[in-house]
């Protein structure tokens, strides 16, 4: 297909998605281009992606993203590679304890797939910067792992200035979250249950919503089945986690002292937000004592499975074919099960 | 060991310290090092599992790169289980990781071997390995993890013996195969072609000199009555053939493949068309004339686009997915027919097809689209030949990578023997529920592998006897039993001639089974491991250790009689299907059933009789009284979505849960 401005997927700044693959990609891509498709494969060859901190979440994604072929990669991180940070982090070693955790990761990184450009920033820059704004702006789409929710809202406001799509996610113990922003997104999406033949698809347009906005969401539009299906103790557990840390300087609860204050604002969430109350008028305490210990930690399964959804819809965002998530994700690993659920979107 | 002491803080946290130091003694095998096995090594590695045993008999692909990401371009061609191994024991120091290259099934592996682990997680790719070490796991009574994926669909099991069901409880549908006049006269699809291709021509002319296996092929399909007049005439075709594969040998005959051409696309299309018969009702097939399609004349049929030279797809990128014309596929036939036979003057044996061998998917491409022409079925690419030829499932990193992260927390689970938190997750389309959990069904009473009586015998096959072997397992019981190994009955009530022999002489030997079955049929099956002596034995003491005590089989659970409702479709249960295990010659076009999705609307195909609205259901073991065809088919439909109905008049209730999420 020639380039055209109304194209599925992401404008690319690259005019090169029609060039032959090298017999090496060809070799490397055969088995996902076949799920997939050429094209496709194309549209993330040409891609840039900025990734924002290095942890397990951020380790999975990337692994993943770079395996595929996007078409550039750009890390940025200032922190050093910490001793539980190898927990997760399987680009770090032993002995890169106290180096940057970018110099340690890139070469790791870069062997996985020589195919990928990988650029990294491992000085510490502020993400309110005029130089960080800067990089958003030579970048196709923009991932953000496991920060607070104030710098996300801003760093929304940033993707949608430069109108960059925008995915964020993290994980909180043995539960994460992936939210994303992709304006207005355009795809093919397949219409599926057809044997044999190519299945047919139908040029589809979502609009996205805003972090800021999308908090607003009120649960009174939903059915009790609705409502049950997309386990809104998670979700609000997550928002509370997100209020609880806005209000202390940063800091996740970290001890199950602290599971009675991140009870109440998950419940005042609950509340103001018109969740049917035949499902769910107060999160389960021991919900919010396990979370309160474990919220500050990473576990390599749970990165793994945060890591890997996210890094699948980013690559479905760039191919231009199947529904990314809209628009907010939510994994519990007591169970196993991921839901997702529509907040303020049309 | 690791120099830094803060890499277990997070998971320390997360697990809890005794869960947590539990797991530095836990011994685990993992049965795959490919696309989940990557990524479920680096995640039992990084969790802290102490001691891994890491199996897989392949070798690195350069395919293989695109997510199984413990391998390097410069390991390709070296040992999976081995490389892997090497790069994830980086990941951390603390864990021990034994690579073995081996397969699964190889005798040494026997009940005691995998009694060694406190648990088993597979990542495999195929039927017949999950089934054995299903049964393998079911006979030691290890708890087991059972996965796979296929493009962006996974599944995630857990498996426990007597608590849950086990692999085999539910039947997977077994490989779809075609009748041999499909595939030898009468084609009608591009895959029949593909199928005559690989397995019979490929076979025919660089295989084993197989004249008996031809007849005998040929035999038995006359057996299950199919056209006699048409068999007679494949015969002489085969006879035909011997002359064919000698001048593809012989190192003087420069026109060999030009023959092949000549027989196989004119001489034997020639011979089928005098069967008028057959023709009667089927469009017939039309003989390629080489020269006239060489030189341009040739008009394969009248009107019909045969020749597909303008395609409606834009230039292709790659060059694997071109249309390929008529004239292009002689003569990649003609090039590739060279290419082998010079490989067997050159001293190779016989060919068989691999899709990674350039020559043989060159072959088989222009082979079956030359067939496809002459029937007037479509062509297809090199590219979509390889994919169904060579059984490809398209694959990806990120699937694997959820899957295996599932995988480790239904592990956890287990080992705590936390059994009501364990569930088998999907991976699916539905947006609002991408990770679906359901719980567990208990074992099938009916089931042929989890609801035998196991116990494992020590002893030296070449010396014990099989009489004086069942008499010690059976005791005191004076019963009447049939003996069988696998398909073959060793004694029964009325025939004892082999009591005498050596087991080793009956082929009964370690890593196998024997099976003693109640004749009355009110007692399970015992199913009997083989496993060797242990070394300090002594030599003059018997050559077979008794299980103590001896193995009380159970009553069995008698079969409910039949429900008066229809069969269940014969594709299955309906439960989801791993990606289905394909023999050669044998494809199947349709893995994954069909699955009607229509919110409230009682589908049309469900079977009548007692199924009932799905509710919050427990495993409580009811399942199997409720649901004669089968406990889990229920669980499936309303797993997508489906409510199932009493009957005609019944009303949906008033937001039915039907979706079971645990709470």
């Amino acid at each position: 297909m020639s380039s055209s401005k109304s194209e599925p997927g992401l404008n690319n700044s690259d005019e090169q998605s029609g060039t032959a693959l090298t017999e090496e990609e060809a070799s490397r891509y055969d088995r996902q281009m076949r799920l997939w498709g050429l094209e496709a494969q194309q549209r993330m060859r040409n891609a840039t992606i900025l990734v924002v901190r290095l942890r397990g979440v951020a380790t999975e994604a990337i692994k993943n993203m770079v395996l595929a072929g996007i078409g550039k990669l750009v890390i940025v991180d200032g922190e050093d590679v910490a001793e539980e940070d190898l927990g997760a982090g399987f680009f770090f070693r032993d002995e890169d304890v106290g180096r940057k955790r970018l110099d340690a990761a890139k070469p790791r990184i870069e062997s996985l797939n020589p195919l990928v450009t990988v650029e990294t920033v491992a000085n510490a820059i502020s993400l309110q910067s005029a130089e960080f704004e800067s990089i958003i702006e030579t970048v196709d789409l923009v991932c953000i792992t496991d920060e607070s929710r104030d710098t996300l809202i801003q760093i929304n406001q940033l993707c949608r200035k430069h109108k960059k799509p925008l995915y964020t996610g993290g994980t909180y113990g043995l539960h994460g979250y992936i939210f994303c922003d992709l304006l207005t997104h355009e795809y093919l999406a397949p219409i599926r249950g057809e044997s044999g033949e190519a299945p047919k698809t139908v040029k589809t347009s979502a609009k996205y919503t805003s972090l800021d906005q999308a908090l607003q969401h009120k649960w009174s539009g939903l059915t009790r089945r609705q409502t049950k299906e997309v386990n809104p103790a998670l979700v609000f557990s997550i928002l509370a986690l997100w209020q609880y840390q806005s209000l202390h300087g940063n800091q996740l609860p970290n001890a199950v002292e602290n599971a009675d204050e991140l009870e109440s604002i998950a419940n005042g969430l609950i509340q103001s937000a018109d969740v049917n109350k035949q499902v769910l008028t107060r999160i389960p305490r021991d919900l919010m004592e396990s979370l309160s210990v474990t919220a500050n930690h990473e576990f390599s399964p749970v990165c793994a499975i945060v890591g890997g959804m996210l890094a699948q819809d980013i690559l479905k965002a760039l191919g231009g074919r199947d529904p990314p998530i809209a628009n907010l994700f939510v994994f519990d690993g007591n169970t196993g099960s991921g839901t997702t659920i529509r907040m303020k979107m049309a | 060991m690791s120099t830094a002491q803060g890499r277990g803080t997070h998971a320390k946290a997360i697990l809890g310290p005794e869960l947590y130091a539990k797991l530095e003694n836990t011994h685990v095998l993992l049965v795959g090092a490919g696309g989940i096995g990557c990524e479920l090594l680096k995640n039992i590695v990084l969790t802290g599992f102490g001691r891994i045993t890491l199996l897989d008999l392949d070798t690195i692909d350069l395919s293989n790169l695109n997510r199984q990401f413990l391998f390097r371009k410069k390991d390709v061609k070296q040992s999976k289980a081995l490389v892997a191994a090497q790069t994830a024991s980086a990941f951390n120091p603390n864990v021990k990781i034994t690579p073995i290259h081996d397969n699964i099934k190889e005798p040494q592996y026997d009940i005691p071997w995998f009694q060694q682990f406190d648990l088993v997680l597979n990542a495999l790719d195929n039927l017949d390995a999950r089934r054995h070490v299903n049964r393998m796991c079911m006979a030691g009574n290890v708890p087991l993890v059972e996965s796979g994926t296929a493009g962006y669909l996974g599944q995630v099991q857990p498996l426990l013996k007597d608590r849950t069901e086990c692999f085999d409880c539910i039947p997977k549908p077994t490989p779809k195969t075609f009748p041999v006049c499909t595939i030898r006269s009468t084609p009608s699809q591009p895959i029949h072609c593909i199928v005559w291709s690989k397995s019979y021509l490929m076979g025919q002319l660089f295989g084993e000199d197989e004249d008996a296996d031809a007849g005998g092929e040929l035999d038995a399909a006359e057996k299950e009555g199919e056209n006699a007049q048409e068999i007679d005439a494949l015969r002489k075709e085969a006879t035909a053939f011997k002359a064919v594969r000698d001048a593809l040998r012989s190192p003087t005959n420069q026109d060999a493949a030009h023959l092949v051409f000549q027989k196989v696309f004119n001489a034997d299309i020639k011979n089928l068309l005098s069967m008028s018969d057959m023709w009667k009702s089927r469009s017939p097939p039309i003989p390629l004339d080489f020269e006239g399609i060489m030189n341009g004349s040739f008009v394969l049929r009248q009107g019909a686009n045969a020749d597909a030279s303008t395609s409606k797809l834009p230039e292709a990128a790659l060059k694997d997915q071109r249309t390929l014309t008529l004239k292009d596929n002689v003569s990649l036939f003609i090039e590739s027919t060279n290419r082998l036979a010079d490989r067997l003057r050159n001293g190779e044996d016989t060919i068989s097809f691999d899709k990674d061998d350039d020559d043989t998917l060159d072959f088989v491409t222009a082979a079956s689209n030359l067939r496809s022409s002459a029937y007037g079925i479509e062509t297809k690419t090199r590219w979509e030949v390889k994919e169904m030829a060579g059984n490809i499932i398209p694959a990806i990193a990120t699937t694997n990578a959820i899957v295996s992260g599932l995988i480790v927390l239904q592990a956890l689970q287990l080992l705590r023997k936390s059994y009501d938190k364990l569930r088998n997750v999907h991976l699916q389309f539905k947006p609002a529920v991408p990770l679906s959990t359901i719980s567990l069904s208990l074992p099938n009473p009916q089931c042929g592998v989890c609801r035998d009586t196991y116990t494992v015998l020590r002893c030296d096959p070449a010396r014990a006897t099989l009489g004086e072997v069942v008499k010690g397992l059976l005791g005191e019981d004076e019963r009447e039993v049939s003996v069988y190994e696998g398909q073959r009955v060793l004694s029964d009530p009325d025939w004892d001639d082999n009591n005498e022999r050596t087991l080793e002489s009956l082929s009964v030997t370690r890593g196998k089974f024997l099976a003693i079955v109640d004749e009355d049929g009110e007692l399970t099956t015992l199913s009997v491991g083989i496993a060797l002596l242990p070394d300090d034995h002594p030599a003059d003491a018997p050559p077979f250790i008794l299980p103590s005590p001896l193995p009380q089989p159970a009553r069995r659970v008698k079969p409910p009689p039949p429900a008066p409702e229809t069969p269940h479709k014969a594709n299955g249960n309906g439960k989801r299907l791993l990606p289905v295990e394909l023999d050669d010659g044998v494809i199947d076009m349709a893995p994954t059933p069909k699955k009607p999705k229509r919110n409230g609307l009682a589908p049309a195909s469900v079977p009548n009789g007692p199924v009932s609205v799905g509710t919050k259901r427990k495993a409580t073991g009811r399942e199997g009284e409720e649901d004669k065809s089968s406990p889990s088919k229920k669980r499936r439909l309303e797993e997508e979505g489906l409510v199932v109905m009493d009957g005609v008049d019944d009303k949906l209730e008033e937001e039915p849960d039907f979706i079971l999420i645990d709470d």
